[in-house]
C-alpha cells in the first residue's frame, strides 16, 4: 500500500503540502460544508438549505446548488407562467424586471424588427417547444404546427405573415421557378402551384409555415453551432452507469445505508453494532472482515481487504487514500472526487457530520473522525464495487487505475444541437411576431448569428430567474404599498396585554384578539422572551435547551410540585414509572419471540380497540386517553424552581443553577427593551409561548417554536412571567428606569398552534382584584382562539369553508388529535414578511398569517443597540425558516424529503422512505405544499443609517443582506416613507398603489377564498 | 333446506360482489378518466365494506342459528367440459364459496381491518396525486382476499391468491417515480411468481389426482378442522409440499424472507394492511386450509413445523438488529407468521393447535396492524415512556450480544445483511437457472439452423452478453 502512496506523492502538484492523508482529511472537511446540515429529527432547526453557498449572491448561490446537488433552482417555467395568468405576476413587473436588468441595453435592435426586450419579454410569456431532432420530426409530422399559426399570435401579427408571404410568393417566388431555392419547388410542386390563385387561406396559412420554417432551417444551418461539451464525470460510477447501465451505487448504498443506521442508532434495534466505540471504520472492518461473509464476489473481496486492514491496524484516512490510488484519483482531483462521492448518499454523510460535531444532542454520541471514516469505508467498497462492475459487464480486466480514463474516453461526445433543434425556437418566435419568411431570407449569416446567439443567451434557467424576480416583486410591492398607506394605530391605556412569539402563525392570533378586545395591545417577540434555559418538567425525563440554537444555556430550571402536592407527585410518579416500564416491556416483546407469540395470541385482538376508536373516532379516543392520563399525569399544583438554590437541578451540577435575583432583573430588563414596553402598563400582561401538538408526525419539532430550538415554549412564557411578578425584580427595573406599576400581573402562557387552545399558568396567585379582568380577558382569547381556527381552516381543503368558529376549532382540535392527519398544521407555510416595529404601525392590517411580527420602539433605541441583537436573531431564525420552506417547496424531492406517505423513521434520527433510501432531510410537501416561495422581506422601522450601521458591525447580517438571501427594506420611524436595500444601498421606494381595501373584519376579508390574499385594512375596533 | 339456511346462502355471494363491485365503482370512472373525487371514493369505500360486513356477520349469525358449520355458495361452472365417453375425464371449475369456522373468521377480519385502513388511508393520502389509483388496488386487494378465504375449490382460491399478489405489488411500486420501489415492486412480483407456480402446480396435481379441485372432494366434507383428506399419504406430501412452497413464497418464509421488508415502500396505510395483517398471513390460511392434508401425512407436518421454525428464528435473529421501525415491525411480523406456520404443522399431532393458530394468527394480524399505523410515533412514543419511566429506556441484553466475540460478530453479521437470502438465491437459483435457460436458447438455435440447413443465427446480438436476469428483479428500471 505504501508504495502507492509515494507514487502519489511523487506526481503531486507543487502547491499541495504535507502528507496524502492531511490533504485527504482537509478534502472531507472541506465537502463536509456541502452536507445537509439537519441534525436529529426530534430536534429540528430550521436552517438556510444552501447554507454553503451563504458567501455567495442568491441568484448565483441557487444555479451552483443546482449543479452541485441536482435540484432545480427555481420554481417551473410553466408554475410561473400560470402565475402570470393569474395576476399574480403582472407583465408589468417582467417588464420592469427586464428593464432594470438590461439597462440600456434593453432597447438593442435584434434582427430581423424587434428589441432585445420584447424579445425577452416574447420568450417569458410564451412557453416555446423545444426538443430532439425525433421529437421535432413527429411534431412537424404529427400535429398541427405547420398548419396552423400558434393560437397565442396577435391577429396582427398572424396577418402579417400570411399576407407578406402572400405578396412574397406572387410577386418574387412564381414565374421563376428556375431560380428558386429547392425547398421552394418542392413547396410549390406539394401545394399546387398552377392553381395558386385559388388557394384558399387555410392553404396560405399552412404555406407561409412550411415557407417559414424552411427559411429557418436554413438560417440555423448558415449560423453554426456552438458546442460547449459538458465537464466529463468525476466519478467512476457515472461514467459505468452511462456505459453499462449498471448502477455501482446500489450494492454500496445498500450496505452502506444499512451498516450506517445500525452504526448511528439511538436505540431502535435491540441489539448494538459490535464495536461501535472502535469508530465507524474498525466496527466496520471487524463486522465484514470475519470469514463466512457475504455470498457476493465483489463483498468477498471486500472482506479480505477489510480484515487486511484490520490486522495491519492501518489507519482510516491512509486506507482511503489508498482506496483513492487504486481507483486512478490523482491527488489534485480528490476534493471534486470526495465531495462527489460524498454527495452521493448525503442525508447519511450529513447525519454522521451532525452526530460527530455535536454528540450532546443524541443519547448515543459517537467517537470523532467518523466523516472520515465513513469515507474510508465507502472508498472501499466503491473501489471493489466499482472492480466487478467494470468486469461483469465490460469484460474489463486492466489495472482499475486506469478504468477512469478508458470509461471517458469510451463516453460519446456531447450530441451538437441539430439545425432542426436551433430553427425551431425561431419558428415560432417569428409566429409571435409577425416575421415573414421573405424578412428572414434577406437575413445576413452575420445577423442570423446575432439572433441565435441572443435567443441562447436566455436560457430556461435565466427566463426561470427573471420571472422570480417578478414573483418576488409583485409580492414586494404589495407589502410596501400596504404599510405606506396604513395610518398607524395607536391603544390609549389598554385593558390588557400579551406578549406572543413572533412567529408568523401569531399574526392572526393577534389580529383576532385586536379585533375581539380593541383595547388590548400585542406584542411580539422571539418566543424564548428571554429567558434561556435547561429546562424539566415535572414529569419530564430530561433536562432540554429553550432558546435559540446559536445559545447555550447556563441555567437549569425544573418544574416541581408544590410542597403540599409533593407526597401525591411521588406516588404518582412510581404509578408512571410501572406503566412506563410495562408498556416498554410489552413494546419490546411484541418484536421478541415467545412474548410476541403470546401477547398476539391473547391479548392481539384487543389492539383492534384502539385501532377502530383512533381512526373512526379520533376525538373520543383522545377524551378517553386525557381521562386515563389525568389518573397518572402530573399533578396539577407545580410552580418553577427558577431561582438559583442549590439543591435544585440535576445532581452533578453545582454552578449555575437557576436565576439570580439580578439575572432575572437582567433577562426581564431585556425583554422589556427588546419590545419597547417600557410604560403605560396594563394590568394584567400575559406572556404566551407556543408549540404545537400532533399524532404520528416524526417532523412534530419542525412545527414546534423555533426560538425555543424545536420545542414548545410554554416553559418559557411561564417563567418570563414568573420572574416579571417577582416584587426584587420590580425593584430592579424600576431602577433601571422601568416602572411597573404595582397593580400590574403578569401570566404565563401557552398557544397550542395546531388545536388552537390557550393554556394560562399559575393562575391562582393572579391578585383578587384582577380575577374578573383576568375572567373577561380569557374569554376574549377564547373567542380570538376560535376566530384563528376559524381563518386557519380556509387553507385545509378538507375543511368546509362554510365552517362557524366553534365548528372550525372543534375541526382543529380534530385534526391535531388524528392519526391519519399528514397536514395537522401548516406549519410556517406562506411566511414571507419580516416586519421589525411598533405594533401599531401593523395594527389593523390584514397580513394573512404570512408575517413575522417582532415587535422594536427605534425611538428608544438611540445606538440601535437592541436593532442590532434583535436582527441577530431575526436573520437567521426568520431567515432560516424562509428558506428552508422556499427550497423545499422549489424541489420537494430534492432539497425537501418528498411526500410524507412512504416516510419511516430510522434510528431514531431521522426518516428514509420506505425500506431503505438515503436520509431525507428537509421538510416533507405535506409541510410546504401552500407556500409561496420568495425570498423573506424584511422591513425594519428604523433609519436606513442604523441599519447600515448594523449590516456593516455584523458582517454575518451583511453578507446575508447584500448576497440576496432575504430583502431588506426600512420604514421611516417619523414618516411612511419606505427604502429599498438593493444593490449594497438604500434606495427611496415610490407606492404605486393609492388606497388599500378595506373590510370590516377579517372574516369579511378572507371569506370564501382558500388562495394567498392580498393585505386589507381592517376596520378599527371590528369587534362584533 | 330450511329458510334460514336459505337466506344464508343467499347473503352469501354478497360477501364477494361486495368488494368486486367495489373495483367497478373506483376503476371504471378511473378508466374513463373521470376518477372520483376523494369524498365519494371514501363514501364508496365505506358503504360497500360495511355491505360486505354485514353479510359476511349475517352469514354468520344464520350458521348459529341453524348449527350448520359449513354453508356451500355455489355459483355454478365457469368452465364445465365434458368427456363423451370417460366420465371421469370430465373438467369443471366451479366458482364455489364456502362459509366455516375458517374461512368466516378471516372474511370478518378482512372486512373490518381493510374498512378501518381505508376510513385512515382516506384522510392519509388527502390530495396525493395517485389517491385513486391507491384506492382501487385497495378495493382489488379486499376482492382477493375475500375471494382467497372464502373459496371452495381450489381454482377459486386461486384466482384470489392473484388478485392479492397482483395488487400487492403495484402498491409496493405505488411511488412509481422513485426506482426503489419499482425495483423492489419487481422483487416481490418475482417471488411471487414462484409461489403462484407453485400452487398452480398443485391445483393440477390435485385434479390429476382427484379429477376435481374441489376441497370437498380433497380435504373430505365434515366442517374444518375435522376434514379427512381422500388421497393417499404419498400424494399428500406432494400435493402438500406444492402447497408449502406456495405459502411460503406468499408469507416470506425462509429462504423467501428477503422480500418482505422490501415491500414497505408503499404509503404507511398498505404497509400496515398488507405485510402486517393479511397479505403476509395468506400463505398461513393456505396451509391451515389444508390442515387434512398435514393430518394425512407426518412427513409433511415436519417440514411445515420445520419451515415454520427456521423462519421464526431467523426473522427474530434479523429483527433484533434492525435500525428502522418498519424493518423491525415486518421482521417482528415474520417471527410471529413462522410460530403459527409451526402451530398448523404440530397440528398434525394436537389438531387443538389449529385453533391456537387461527386465534395467533386473527390476534397478530390486529396487534400489528396498529403497530404500523402508529409507527411514525416511533419518536414520541419513545419520549413518552422515557418520560414515564424517568430515564433513558433500557436497551435489554439478550442473549444474542452476550455470545462470545467471533460468534456474536457473524450472527450480528448475519442479522444485519438479513442472512444473505437475497444473494443466496441470485447465486444459487437464479444464476444457475439463468444459464440454462440461455444454454437452451442457443441449442434451440443451433437445432432450428440445422433443420434450415443454415449456419446458427448469433445469438448473441439480441440475447444479452452476461446473465442480465441475475439481477433482473433489481436493476434500475
Amino acid at each position: 500500500m505504501n508504495h502507492l502512496h509515494q507514487a502519489d506523492q511523487t506526481s503531486q502538484d507543487g502547491d499541495e503540502t504535507g502528507s496524502p492523508t492531511h490533504r485527504f482529511r482537509a478534502a472531507v472537511e472541506l465537502a463536509a460544508h456541502l452536507l445537509p446540515a439537519q441534525g436529529p429529527i426530534t430536534v429540528f432547526i430550521h436552517h438556510n438549505t444552501l447554507h454553503a453557498f451563504e458567501h455567495l449572491p442568491f441568484e448565483e448561490a441557487v444555479a451552483r446548488g443546482a449543479a452541485v446537488f441536482g435540484c432545480e433552482p427555481y420554481l417551473t417555467e410553466d408554475r410561473y407562467r400560470e402565475a402570470l395568468a393569474k395576476g399574480r405576476i403582472r407583465f408589468a413587473d417582467l417588464r420592469a424586471v427586464l428593464d432594470e436588468e438590461l439597462g440600456t441595453s434593453a432597447t438593442d435592435g435584434i434582427p430581423p424588427s424587434c428589441s432585445r426586450l420584447d424579445l425577452r419579454l416574447t420568450m417569458l410569456q410564451y412557453p416555446l417547444a423545444t426538443g430532439t431532432s425525433a421529437e421535432l420530426q413527429w411534431t412537424i409530422a404529427e400535429s398541427d404546427a405547420l398548419r396552423r399559426v400558434r393560437p397565442e399570435s396577435s391577429a396582427a401579427a398572424r396577418g402579417r405573415l400570411i399576407s407578406e408571404t402572400r405578396r412574397w410568393v406572387m410577386r418574387d417566388l412564381r414565374g421563376r421557378n428556375g431560380s428558386n431555392p429547392a425547398w421552394v419547388r418542392d413547396l410549390f410542386d406539394r401545394f399546387g402551384s398552377n392553381r395558386i390563385e385559388r388557394w384558399s387561406d387555410a392553404t396560405w396559412e399552412s404555406f407561409a409555415l412550411e415557407a417559414l420554417w424552411n427559411v429557418c432551417r436554413g438560417g440555423a444551418a448558415t449560423a453554426p453551432a456552438v458546442a460547449s461539451p459538458p465537464p466529463p464525470s468525476v466519478r467512476h460510477r457515472d461514467l459505468l452507469l452511462r456505459a453499462t447501465g449498471a448502477d455501482t451505487d446500489r450494492p454500496v448504498h445498500d450496505l452502506l445505508t444499512r451498516f450506517t443506521a445500525a452504526f448511528l442508532d439511538q436505540g431502535v434495534s435491540h441489539w448494538p453494532l459490535p464495536d461501535r466505540e472502535h469508530g465507524y471504520f474498525r466496527s466496520f472492518c471487524a463486522l465484514y472482515g470475519r470469514s463466512g461473509g457475504p455470498p457476493e464476489r465483489w463483498l468477498r473481496d471486500v472482506s479480505r481487504e477489510a480484515s487486511q486492514l484490520l490486522a495491519a491496524g492501518t489507519d482510516p484516512a491512509e486506507a482511503a487514500c489508498a482506496s483513492l490510488a487504486a481507483l486512478g484519483v490523482p491527488t489534485g482531483d480528490w476534493g471534486e472526487y470526495i465531495a462527489a462521492t460524498l454527495l452521493a448518499l448525503r442525508g447519511w454523510a450529513g447525519m454522521v457530520h451532525q452526530v460527530e460535531a455535536r454528540g450532546d444532542r443524541v443519547a448515543h454520541p459517537i467517537p470523532a473522525d467518523s466523516l472520515v471514516e465513513f469515507v474510508a469505508v465507502r472508498l472501499l467498497l466503491e473501489r471493489f464495487a466499482v472492480a466487478a462492475t467494470a468486469r461483469d459487464e465490460l469484460g474489463y480486466r486492466g489495472p482499475l487505475e486506469h478504468l477512469r480514463d478508458e470509461l471517458r474516453a469510451r463516453t460519446p461526445p456531447a450530441p451538437v444541437r441539430s439545425a432542426e433543434e436551433r430553427a425551431f425556437p425561431v419558428f415560432q418566435l417569428a409566429q409571435l411576431f409577425g416575421w415573414s419568411p421573405a424578412e428572414l431570407t434577406r437575413l445576413t449569416a452575420g445577423e442570423w448569428v446575432l439572433l441565435f446567439r441572443e435567443i441562447d443567451a436566455f436560457p430556461a434557467i435565466e427566463r426561470r430567474r427573471v420571472f422570480h424576480l417578478a414573483y418576488e416583486r409583485r409580492f414586494r410591492e404589495q407589502c410596501l404599498d400596504a404599510l405606506v398607506l396604513h395610518d398607524p394605530h395607536e391603544v390609549a391605556a389598554p385593558r390588557f396585554q400579551a406578549i406572543t412569539c413572533l412567529d408568523e402563525r401569531e399574526e392572526s392570533f393577534r389580529r383576532h384578539l385586536e379585533e375581539v378586545a380593541p383595547d388590548c395591545e400585542t406584542f411580539g417577540a422571539a418566543g424564548f422572551f428571554a429567558v434561556p434555559m435547561y429546562y424539566r418538567g415535572a414529569t419530564d425525563a430530561h433536562f432540554v435547551p429553550l432558546c435559540p440554537i446559536v445559545v447555550t444555556p447556563r441555567h437549569w430550571v425544573e418544574e416541581q410540585p408544590e410542597r403540599h402536592a409533593e407526597e401525591q407527585h411521588h406516588k404518582l410518579r412510581q404509578v408512571r414509572r410501572w406503566f412506563g416500564t410495562t408498556a416498554h416491556k410489552a413494546h419490546v416483546g411484541t418484536r421478541t419471540f415467545i412474548l410476541g407469540a403470546v401477547l398476539a395470541a391473547t391479548v392481539g385482538v384487543l389492539a383492534w380497540v384502539p385501532l377502530t376508536l383512533r381512526i373512526w373516532f379520533p376525538r373520543l379516543a383522545s377524551w378517553l386517553r386525557r381521562r386515563a392520563g389525568r389518573v397518572v399525569g402530573p399533578v396539577s399544583h407545580t410552580r418553577l424552581r427558577i431561582e438559583r438554590a442549590p439543591e435544585c437541578g440535576p445532581a452533578n451540577r453545582s454552578d449555575g443553577l437557576g436565576f439570580s435575583p439580578d439575572e432575572m432583573t437582567a433577562q426581564a430588563e431585556r425583554l422589556l427593551r427588546d419590545i419597547g414596553l417600557l410604560r403605560g402598563f396594563a394590568p394584567l400582561v400575559f406572556v404566551i409561548g407556543h408549540g404545537s401538538n400532533s399524532l404520528n408526525n416524526p417532523h412534530k419539532s419542525a412545527y414546534d417554536c423555533g426560538a425555543c430550538g424545536g420545542s414548545s415554549g410554554a416553559p418559557n412564557g411561564r417563567a418570563a412571567a414568573q420572574m416579571l411578578n417577582d416584587p426584587r425584580v420590580r425593584e430592579g427595573l424600576a431602577a433601571r428606569g422601568i416602572a411597573v406599576p404595582n397593580g400590574t400581573w403578569f401570566v404565563g402562557g401557552f398557544h397550542n398552534t395546531c388545536d388552537d387552545s390557550v393554556s394560562l399558568f399559575d393562575l391562582d396567585r393572579v391578585p383578587d382584584a384582577l380575577r374578573g379582568a383576568l375572567a373577561v380577558a380569557r374569554d376574549n382569547i377564547e373567542r380570538a382562539c376560535e376566530r384563528n381556527a376559524h381563518e386557519r381552516c380556509r387553507r385545509f381543503m378538507s375543511a368546509p369553508l362554510t365552517l362557524t368558529p366553534a365548528e372550525a376549532r372543534r375541526h382543529v382540535e380534530a385534526r391535531s388529535e388524528d392519526l391519519a392527519q399528514t397536514r395537522p398544521e401548516l406549519g410556517h407555510a406562506t411566511n414571507a414578511l419580516c416586519i421589525v416595529g411598533r405594533r401599531p404601525r401593523t395594527r389593523g392590517l390584514y397580513l394573512d398569517r404570512r408575517a413575522f411580527l417582532v415587535s422594536y420602539d427605534a425611538t428608544q433605541d438611540a445606538d440601535a443597540a437592541i436593532l442590532t441583537r434583535t436582527l441577530q436573531a431575526v436573520f437567521p431564525v426568520c431567515g432560516g425558516i424562509n428558506l428552508e420552506y422556499f427550497f423545499s417547496h422549489v424541489d420537494s424531492p430534492g432539497y425537501g424529503c418528498g411526500t410524507k406517505l412512504p416516510h419511516n423513521v430510522t434510528s431514531l434520527l431521522g426518516v428514509m422512505d420506505g425500506a431503505a433510501s438515503d436520509l431525507r432531510t428537509g421538510l416533507p410537501w405535506q409541510m410546504v405544499e401552500i407556500h409561496e416561495p420568495v425570498r423573506l422581506l424584511i422591513v425594519c422601522e428604523t433609519t436606513p443609517e442604523a441599519l447600515l450601521g448594523v449590516l456593516h458591525r455584523n458582517p454575518a447580517l451583511g453578507e446575508m443582506a447584500v448576497n440576496g438571501w432575504v430583502q431588506l427594506a426600512v420604514l421611516d420611524p417619523h414618516g411612511s416613507a419606505v427604502q429599498l436595500f438593493q444593490k449594497g444601498e438604500f434606495r427611496p421606494y415610490t407606492s404605486g398603489g393609492d388606497v388599500l381595501p378595506l373590510a370590516a373584519t377579517s372574516a369579511d376579508w378572507y371569506r370564501g377564498w382558500r388562495d394567498h390574499l392580498e393585505f386589507a385594512e381592517i376596520a378599527a375596533g371590528g369587534a362584533v | 333446506m330450511t329458510d334460514l339456511a336459505a337466506l344464508a346462502v343467499a347473503c352469501g355471494p354478497v360477501a364477494v360482489v361486495a368488494p368486486l363491485a367495489l373495483v367497478f365503482v373506483l376503476g371504471v370512472p378511473a378508466l374513463v378518466g373521470a376518477p372520483l373525487p376523494e369524498r365519494a371514493t371514501d363514501r364508496a369505500c365505506r358503504a360497500l365494506i360495511a355491505i360486505g360486513l354485514l353479510a359476511t356477520l349475517a352469514v354468520f349469525v344464520l350458521m348459529l342459528a341453524t348449527g350448520d358449520r359449513h354453508v356451500v355458495v355455489n355459483l355454478g361452472n365457469w368452465v364445465s367440459i365434458h368427456h363423451p365417453t370417460d366420465e371421469n375425464a370430465h373438467y369443471h371449475f366451479a366458482v364455489k364459496f364456502e362459509y366455516d369456522r375458517l374461512s368466516l373468521p378471516l372474511a370478518v377480519l378482512s372486512f373490518t381491518l381493510c374498512g378501518t385502513i381505508g376510513a385512515f388511508a382516506a384522510r392519509y393520502l388527502h390530495r396525493e396525486p395517485g389517491y385513486t389509483r391507491f384506492f382501487v388496488l385497495f378495493a382489488v386487494f379486499l376482492t382477493g382476499m375475500v375471494t382467497a378465504a372464502l373459496a371452495d375449490t381450489i381454482e377459486t382460491l386461486f384466482a384470489g391468491w392473484e388478485l392479492v399478489g397482483l395488487s400487492s405489488v403495484l402498491l409496493v411500486a405505488y411511488f412509481q417515480e422513485r426506482p426503489a420501489p419499482a425495483r423492489n415492486g419487481l422483487h416481490v412480483w418475482v417471488v411471487y411468481r414462484v409461489s403462484d407456480a407453485a400452487l398452480l402446480f398443485a391445483a393440477v396435481a390435485l385434479h390429476h389426482t382427484t379429477g376435481e379441485g374441489d376441497f370437498d372432494r380433497l380435504l373430505g366434507t365434515a366442517p374444518w378442522p375435522h376434514g379427512r383428506a381422500a388421497i393417499p399419504e404419498g400424494q399428500a406430501l406432494v400435493i402438500g409440499l406444492l402447497l408449502l412452497l406456495a405459502a411460503a413464497g406468499k408469507s416470506a418464509l425462509v429462504p423467501f424472507s428477503g422480500w418482505l421488508p422490501r415491500a414497505m415502500e408503499g404509503p404507511t396505510p398498505s404497509s400496515a394492511v398488507f405485510y402486517g395483517a393479511l397479505s403476509v398471513h395468506l400463505g398461513v390460511f393456505l396451509l391451515l386450509r389444508m390442515s387434512p392434508l398435514i393430518a394425512a401425512s407426518g412427513w409433511l407436518a415436519v417440514a411445515v413445523v420445520a419451515l415454520g421454525l427456521a423462519t421464526a428464528v431467523y426473522a427474530y435473529l434479523a429483527g433484533a438488529v434492525q435500525t428502522d421501525i418498519k424493518s423491525a415491525l415486518s421482521f417482528a411480523s415474520l417471527a410471529q407468521v413462522g410460530i403459527i406456520v409451526a402451530e398448523i404443522g404440530a397440528g398434525h399431532w394436537l389438531p387443538i393447535l389449529w385453533y391456537v393458530a387461527l386465534t395467533h394468527l386473527l390476534g397478530h394480524a390486529c396487534l400489528r396492524v396498529l403497530q404500523f399505523v402508529r409507527a411514525p410515533s416511533l419518536l414520541r412514543d419513545y419520549r413518552e415512556l422515557e418520560n414515564a419511566i424517568g430515564e433513558q429506556l433500557p436497551r435489554p441484553i439478550g442473549p444474542l450480544a452476550t455470545a462470545p466475540g467471533g460468534v456474536r460478530g457473524r450472527l450480528y453479521r448475519f442479522a444485519l445483511e438479513r442472512g444473505h437470502l437475497d444473494a443466496l438465491l441470485v447465486c444459487c437459483v437464479v444464476r444457475p437457472c439463468v444459464g440454462l435457460f440461455l444454454w437452451l436458447d442457443r441449442l434451440e438455435r443451433r437445432w432450428a439452423a440445422f433443420l434450415r440447413g443454415s449456419a446458427p443465427v448469433d445469438g448473441s446480438s439480441t440475447a444479452p452478453r452476461t446473465d442480465p436476469t441475475a439481477h433482473v428483479a433489481e436493476r434500475r428500471t
